[in-house]
């Protein structure tokens, strides 16, 4: 209800009296007779007055209740129908490319590790992927292949990939039908329906993406189920607090969660419903509205529950799940923090982690690249290129391979005993570091870096006098360790920090020194203690061959696998996961820009198969489906602006049912594309063409919508469950005249037809000549293969 | 039409306004959403209108736009005005050294003064004006090149205080400005007092109005944008009378919206960010019109008139005023100069310096040639006697981007029978056709263009190969030198013939060179060669090119045996509109490009809580950190908090049925607009940098801070309002006074003034407030009037005994000169230090 035909109303009716909440109760108000019909009205909002047309009226309480009312044999078998057909256009040749096509290269991996019960590192929440992997589980597959590469043959490595993709191809074929129930949930005639599902099952993008070992089958499919639920629960808004009003918003919720649990994106669809949500509690605010404060608050807290908190509760599940499975180290533990990889079973934390004594001989290792802390007899020229002036001390760097130059001595700065406990190094010890082969000791000052004007330069200092011992002081800061912690090999992830002048000890690859460093790393002292690239691990202590008789215990047996709170493993997850997904900024040759999208400017190629079969894969969406939509949603936001400014002077070119019908349902359809769509134009990761695929969804509901509405003067109405007070009201059923038929028939042979013809590129199958793939590349912007 | 009542009826054809068909008596409630009332900023109530007939003719009435000034008023704003030039003006000179980005801005006023071609992202006016200051102060420019921090301008004759003057007095009008502003908002005097000494005092502004920088003029624009197009909509509120002297369409009226539109054009003549303005601007435009479109007694005509007034003037005057901005900026730089590297070969070839001779349009076998690539300003594909150091360990293939006997190539046949006559000058020759397949020569090594199955030396993934260059001697070369010729039709030029779409032409012709025996296609990225390639581009042969990064063409041709009166062509010169349009996008690109992070750079959300500075300047112990006036900024900040906050309660309140914005209440619906229309320009002018992922400064705050400044001088006046008179004059006072004890706290770090250590430590109020004390003296007596002229050498004598912390450093330093010179100012780009050595 736009806020003009609001005040509309608000003229004829006096103010209600300006008391202090709690409003009163609604028999209280002193209603006249016209208010409480308004009342009414407004609750009735989206098809206000049933009188839309005349011709309407004829048809009224006609025996068309089976079309209003779904009937559901007829419509399980239009969906059954749908599903079939869906799945035949992605079962078929489904064993087609038989080795590994694009990001199969990752999800078939991940399902992999999921089965050896490995430790990885993915941005995307755990669903999916534990869906890929339980379909892997189901059918026996072992896990023992790693997808490596593009092209690599499944035959040759053994890999029952058909059933693996045969989850994603299932529940792609589910997405037609849920589209079709969309649309006739949301009160269009059939026709619509099957039209929308058509442009979404008829299209080669969403085939291509959901007959391969990939994420967006079950996102599109979480996502389309929530947008049926919401709808669903909204048509109940007349019973509230019923059962079905709870099961519905619920699954409203769990499908929200189950989305978001597959790909972050899922968040756009949290924000379609949470802002239809929002908008439908402030109605139910409205004073008009008779609901007193309490009632609205029950209102709220309602759907907190069932909008917010189960969901949160189901996405957590998920984690817990992909914690529980992954139980062993693996390839994703450097992402993580010892403290998180001592929970993991095999890994080299718990394995030989030793404790650091005094007088040690030490290797320090950067984590970051993985250099050895380094010097040499060779100093700092004088003066740089740039005119700057060093202290033209012995070179402290960062190298990459093993060498004795790499080793140091841990000193103390205290008194320590002989022997015993005392002389092990703990959290937040002052220590010095003697480099063994120069016997200098390490000390940082107040001289800029060669690279850097903002940070320390570090050298070493032979015949320490007392000020340069001053700067050789560093204390060890130990990551998330407490007081004391022993300082450990291995597992101790330490910052150096110089005791003078609070910097850490860093190193970085960008820029190398010059040739007068042999291009090692430069090594520096960051003011930014802040910085995670600061942190340095002891990769190992070096046994002095002729001393034996050191008050060391024997290396240890392996430790016990720790435990850490879910939560903290949760939080350490996410964090380090949406940080990863930010930093995802390289070029990739197939990357497209979202302007790129809806006008299908450009595809993915997927896979291409051996030079003399002229096979390849190219990820792109049937043209006539994508172009329809575009110029639907046009459509839709022409009428909606020329609807905006004809009311604005005073003139309503549209009948107030189908006027309601319009901005309440597609504009809902509206929200859902824009929320989809207009968010990645501020990203600036990565991006890929299937990334719209949620949209191209959206936009198809919204060409039903303006199909409908071109097409149609009438609607079907009332949609709503009639709840305990609803004014019965007369129904009225949307005519469908032959020409929307065939409308439709004529846009479905369109849709095919340009299915059939790109078909080659979705399937890799059957190889096309030069010639072909030209007259295939209907943008001059695609890039296929073979073309010459 | 019939409906509507006599007294409307008659206004209906006289008036043009708006205001003039709303009954002021309608009892329509004030929606918080959509106003079906017209906006106006102007309707205070309750106050007595005089007719207009009857009010003394001053100069304010004549002006019109709604500022009505008392008589004691004028005398008001000339006060602010002489003290605010003591605030904005006192010391100006003080430093005499390149100060923060006046490295950038002072440099580029050099230029202009040299007519040298320089690119930067800002648009000129700015620059421009800053110039004109310079040149009028006889700075001839070229001695002194701006180039570091600390750098002094005394020895070089250097107008600096000249250039400085702009900025000062452009941050000084904004003073007088902000009290006008304040006043045409309908305002109390004191309210518009309190405001532009708000701003006087705002240690920020100050600090960044005394330097050649760009945000003065750009603050001062934007202030007088608003400025204008409040005195617009005042005029626009106002009945039109029977001459058509006052309201819609009157002369005044005219005038108030050029002035909008110039205005406009000059902010955003200054700084992209000027378009916030535009879009502020534009949203109240909008909402203007809108709300003149829900008014059915006006006709379709007359709205037809308001829309196109405004077009003209909101869109197309700013549009040509930008446009007039750049045909100044090119007619002054004509010579080349170190931006050309940015530009197209056709835009270069307009500055002088880069002419180039025509050249003969047909290439023929046997021609000399360069060849350059299009797309990149890399250069010429050039070659030269070193080899890679890695893959095949040929001889390197790079773009180079200037002329050099290296990048001179022999274009000829794939065969070199014997038989056949020397190609170089055989007559008559043949010319190269499309589909040809040639064979590159480089002249001066005699190596050919060649490629295999080598990864490319930097670019390290398995569709791009290694391009070379080979052969020896007596060696014919192998078919790995054989380059097919597909010309490219959309990027050829036809206008002087078809002809270069089939044969080979010098400019004209744009064309691929594909390698036959591995399909890969010559290309070039900008990605440099390390030292060993002496930093040039990387040429590789790439299967998969971006069809740009493929493309090529000749730049210049001889051959031997052509005759000298054959078919020249240059370049063609572009006009000024290609030249603007290539500037504007080579600009966007580069300042999109601007993701390097600064030591001072800042994220927008730290910037309404003033959580961090930036270091200008540090030099002889004094320093120049940019920090604003706390008081003033933290209460902008919070009245915008307290604005937001308490529209939002009363729009649940609304929702819930309470009518606070009711027309009983006309207080309410006065401070609503007034308040939502700067919340608005504050809004506008901050919010957009949330989605810009280049380098941001404090400093890009300010436009917003202006109208957090206004509307602090507000919620000011609202909370008040309900006071005294006499109170509300203490009250004003006691604001004043914390104010001024603020700014003149910090006022040593905005005017470069004398301050000690233990000062410097008590003012760090936020813990992120860097500036760093250690460079100040522990107490005021080592800052003797002395000193303070004395070079950095002399500072050794009057160093105290050591008992201070600082001793140790001071003493290493007497001991080991190198390290004295060597200590690194950690804090800034500072690098006056060992500058002087």
């Amino acid at each position: 209800m736009s806020s003009a035909t609001q005040q509309d109303r608000l003229l004829h009716r006096k103010p209600p009296p300006n008391t202090p909440s709690p409003a009163p109760p609604f028999s209280a108000l002193p209603l006249s007779a016209r208010h409480q019909d308004s009342r009414l009205d407004k609750r009735d909002d989206d098809f206000a007055t049933a009188q839309a047309s005349s011709k309407s009226t004829s048809l009224l309480d006609k025996g068309f209740e089976d079309d209003v009312k779904d009937n559901p044999r007829i419509e399980w078998l239009f969906a059954g129908l749908i599903f079939l057909l869906a799945a035949a256009f992605r079962f078929w040749r489904i064993d087609h490319p038989a080795g590994v096509v694009f990001d199969e290269v990752h999800f078939g991996k991940f399902a992999s590790y999921y089965i050896r019960r490995e430790f990885f590192f993915d941005v995307h929440p755990p669903l999916a992927k534990l869906l890929l992997a339980f379909a892997g589980w189901v059918i026996g597959y072992d896990g023992h292949y790693e997808f490596e590469n593009i092209g690599e043959s499944y035959v040759d490595n053994k890999v029952p990939y058909i059933g693996l993709r045969v989850l994603p191809a299932i529940l792609g074929s589910l997405v037609p039908p849920v589209v079709y129930g969309i649309m006739r949930e949301s009160g269009y005639p059939r026709i619509v329906g099957v039209l929308s599902a058509a442009l979404v099952l008829i299209d080669n993008a969403h085939v291509t993406q959901t007959r391969l070992i990939l994420l967006d089958a079950p996102l599109v499919l979480f996502m389309s189920i929530a947008f049926y639920s919401y709808i669903r629960f909204h048509k109940l808004r007349y019973s509230e607090f019923t059962k079905p009003w709870w099961t519905w918003m619920i699954l409203t919720g769990v499908f929200l969660s189950l989305t978001i649990s597959c790909k972050m994106v899922g968040l756009f669809a949290f924000c379609t419903v949470g802002t239809a949500v929002v908008i439908d509690l402030w109605n139910l605010l409205d004073i008009k509205r008779g609901l007193t404060i309490e009632h609205v608050a029950k209102h709220f807290a309602a759907r907190a529950f069932g909008l917010i908190f189960v969901p949160a509760v189901v996405y957590l599940f998920w984690f817990w799940v992909h914690f529980t499975v992954l139980n062993r180290s693996g390839t994703g533990d450097e992402f993580m923090s010892p403290a998180f990889q001592q929970t993991l079973l095999d890994s080299p934390l718990t394995l030989n982690a030793e404790e650091i004594r005094y007088y040690d001989t030490i290797v320090l290792q950067h984590r970051g690249t993985k250099a050895f802390l380094h010097s040499h007899v060779d100093r700092y020229p004088l003066k740089y290129d740039d005119g700057r002036i060093s202290s033209a001390g012995q070179q402290v760097t960062a190298y990459k391979f093993n060498d004795t130059n790499n080793h140091w001595i841990v000193e103390p700065t205290k008194e320590i005993p002989e022997t015993g406990r005392g002389r092990v190094v703990r959290q937040h010890d002052i220590i010095t570091l003697r480099h063994v082969m120069t016997n200098t000791t390490l000390l940082t000052h107040d001289v800029a870096c060669p690279t850097l004007a903002t940070n320390t330069e570090f050298t070493t200092w032979d015949g320490v006098n007392e000020e340069q011992e001053q700067d050789t002081r560093f204390k060890i800061e130990i990551d998330d360790a407490h007081e004391g912690q022993q300082w450990m090999t291995k597992s101790s992830h330490f910052q150096l920090v110089h005791v003078g002048t609070r910097v850490a000890m860093w190193t970085h690859q960008d820029p190398l020194l010059p040739d007068w460093a042999f291009k090692q790393q430069e090594v520096n002292g960051n003011k930014n203690l802040k910085d995670k690239s600061t942190f340095w691990v002891v990769d190992e202590i070096i046994k002095d061959p002729n001393v034996t008789d050191r008050a060391r215990p024997p290396p240890k047996e392996p430790k016990k696998v720790k435990s850490m709170n879910f939560f903290r493993k949760f939080f350490e997850l996410q964090i380090a996961m949406l940080q990863h997904n930010a930093g995802l900024t390289d070029s990739h040759p197939y990357a497209s820009g979202p302007i790129n999208w809806p006008f299908l400017l450009a595809g993915i190629s997927f896979w291409t198969g051996a030079g003399e079969l002229r096979q390849q894969v190219y990820m792109v969406g049937n043209p006539v489906s994508w172009w329809l939509c575009v110029v639907a949603l046009s459509v839709f936001v022409g009428v909606i602006g020329a609807d905006q400014l004809a009311q604005r002077r005073g003139m309503t070119p549209i009948p107030k049912a189908t006027r309601n019908r319009l901005y309440n349902s597609g504009g809902f359809f509206m929200l859902a594309w824009l929320y989809h769509y207009l968010p990645f134009f501020s990203m600036s990761r990565q991006l890929f063409l299937h990334h719209y695929l949620p949209a191209h969804l959206c936009s198809a509901l919204v060409a039903g919508a303006v199909f409908h509405f071109i097409a149609s003067e009438t609607i079907n109405y009332p949609i709503s469950v009639a709840g305990p007070t609803t004014r019965r009201r007369p129904r009225q059923v949307a005519e469908v005249g032959k020409g929307m038929v065939v409308a439709v028939a004529v846009i479905v042979v369109a849709l095919l037809a340009g299915y059939l013809f790109l078909a080659p590129l979705t399937y890799g199958f059957p190889g096309l000549d030069p010639e072909q793939v030209n007259r295939r590349r209907i943008l001059s912007t695609w890039t296929l293969h073979y073309a010459k | 039409m019939d409906s509507v009542p006599l007294r409307s009826r008659n206004k209906l054809h006289g008036h043009g306004g708006s205001q003039s068909y709303v009954d002021k008596d309608d009892d329509k409630s004030y929606s918080p959403f959509a106003s079906s009332r017209p906006t106006s900023l102007t309707n205070r109530p309750a106050k007595p209108a005089t007719p207009a007939s009857k009010q003394p003719k001053t100069f304010w009435t004549r002006v019109g736009g709604g500022i009505e000034l008392g008589r004691g008023e004028t005398r008001v704003l000339a006060g602010l005005t002489l003290l605010g030039s003591v605030v904005r003006f006192w010391k100006l000179g003080r430093p005499g050294s390149v100060v923060f980005d006046e490295v950038h801005f002072g440099g580029f006023a050099n230029k202009y003064i040299q007519s040298r071609f320089f690119m930067d992202v800002h648009p000129p006016l700015a620059k421009l004006l800053i110039t004109l200051m310079a040149w009028v102060s006889g700075f001839q420019g070229g001695s002194f090149d701006f180039k570091d921090i600390g750098r002094e301008y005394a020895p070089e004759h250097v107008p600096y205080i000249a250039m400085r003057m702009l900025p000062a007095t452009l941050g000084l009008f904004l003073i007088p400005l902000t009290y006008l502003t304040l006043r045409a908002l309908q305002t109390r005097p004191t309210t518009a007092l309190l405001g532009s000494l708000f701003i006087t005092f705002e240690n920020g502004l100050i600090t960044q109005s005394r330097f050649i920088l760009l945000d003065s003029p750009v603050i001062f624009f934007t202030a007088l944008s608003t400025f204008f197009w409040i005195g617009f909509s005042n005029e626009n509120e106002v009945a039109r009378d029977r001459a058509g002297r006052v309201g819609p369409f009157s002369r005044r009226w005219w005038v108030w919206l050029i002035l909008t539109g110039l205005a406009l054009g000059a902010v955003v003549s200054c700084k992209w960010t000027g378009l916030f303005t535009i879009a502020t601007v534009g949203v109240l435009t909008i909402v203007q019109l809108w709300s003149l479109l829900g008014d059915l007694r006006v006709p379709m005509p007359l709205l037809a008139r308001h829309f196109a007034a405004r077009a003209i003037c909101l869109i197309a005057i700013p549009v040509l005023f930008y446009m007039s901005m750049f045909a100044i900026h090119f007619a002054i730089l004509n010579n080349s100069g170190e931006g050309d590297g940015f530009m197209s070969s056709e835009f270069q070839h307009t500055l002088a310096g880069h002419g180039m001779e025509d050249t003969f349009a047909d290439v023929m076998v046997g021609s000399h040639i360069t060849l350059r690539h299009l797309n990149t300003q890399g250069g010429y594909l050039h070659s030269h006697p070193h080899t890679y150091p890695g893959g095949s360990k040929q001889q390197q293939i790079t773009l180079y981007p200037h002329r050099d006997d290296n990048n001179i190539w022999a274009i000829l046949n794939t065969t070199s029978n014997p038989d056949i006559p020397n190609p170089e000058t055989h007559s008559p020759p043949t010319p190269i056709l499309d589909r040809h397949t040639v064979v590159l020569s480089h002249v001066s090594t005699n190596k050919k263009l060649h490629s295999h199955d080598i990864r490319a030396p930097i670019t390290e993934v398995d569709y791009q190969n290694e391009v070379s260059a080979y052969g020896f001697d007596g060696f014919e070369g192998d078919a790995n030198d054989h380059f097919q010729i597909e010309i490219d039709e959309t990027t050829t030029d036809v206008k002087s013939g078809k002809e270069s779409r089939h044969r080979v032409q010098t400019l004209r012709t744009k064309f691929r060179l594909r390698h036959i025996l591995t399909g890969c296609y010559l290309f070039s990225h900008k990605v440099k060669l390390p030292d060993w390639g002496f930093e040039q581009q990387e040429v590789t042969c790439n299967k998969n090119p971006s069809k740009e990064n493929g493309l090529w063409f000749i730049e210049t041709n001889t051959h031997a045996a052509l005759p000298a009166d054959a078919k020249k062509v240059n370049y063609r010169r572009p006009g000024f509109l290609a030249k603007f349009l290539e500037l504007q996008a080579v600009m966007w690109q580069t300042n999109a490009g601007l993701t390097d992070r600064h030591a001072y750079d800042s994220r927008p959300h730290s910037w309404p809580t003033l959580r961090r500075g930036i270091n200008f300047w540090v030099k002889d112990h004094r320093q120049i950190y940019l920090i604003g006036n706390p008081f003033v900024w933290w209460l902008s900040t919070l009245s915008v908090l307290a604005y937001i906050g308490i529209r939002g309660l009363l729009i649940l309140r609304y929702q819930r049925g309470y009518k606070d914005l009711n027309h009983c209440e006309p207080q309410v619906i006065f401070y609503d607009r007034l308040c939502g229309f700067l919340v608005l320009g504050w809004f506008l002018h901050y919010f957009p940098f949330f989605l810009m992922s280049r380098q941001l400064f404090l400093h890009h705050y300010f436009p917003a801070l202006y109208f957090a400044i206004l509307l602090s001088a507000c919620v000011f006046d609202l909370v008040t309002s309900f006071l005294k008179p006499r109170i509300r004059l203490q009250l004003v006072a006691l604001t004043l006074v914390v104010t001024v004890w603020t700014y003149w706290y910090f006022s040593p770090l905005a005017y470069a003034g004398v301050w000690t250590r233990a000062q410097c430590e008590r003012a760090k109020w936020g813990k992120n407030w860097d500036f760093s004390c250690a460079d100040f003296h522990e107490t005021v007596s080592w800052c003797s009037g002395r000193l303070i002229d004395s070079g950095a050498d002399d500072v050794a004598r009057f160093r105290p005994p050591s008992t201070s912390p600082r001793s140790h450093r001071a003493r290493m330093s007497r001991r080991s000169p190198i390290r004295r010179r060597a200590k690194s100012p950690l804090w800034s780009r500072d690098a006056s230090l060992s500058e002087r050595t």
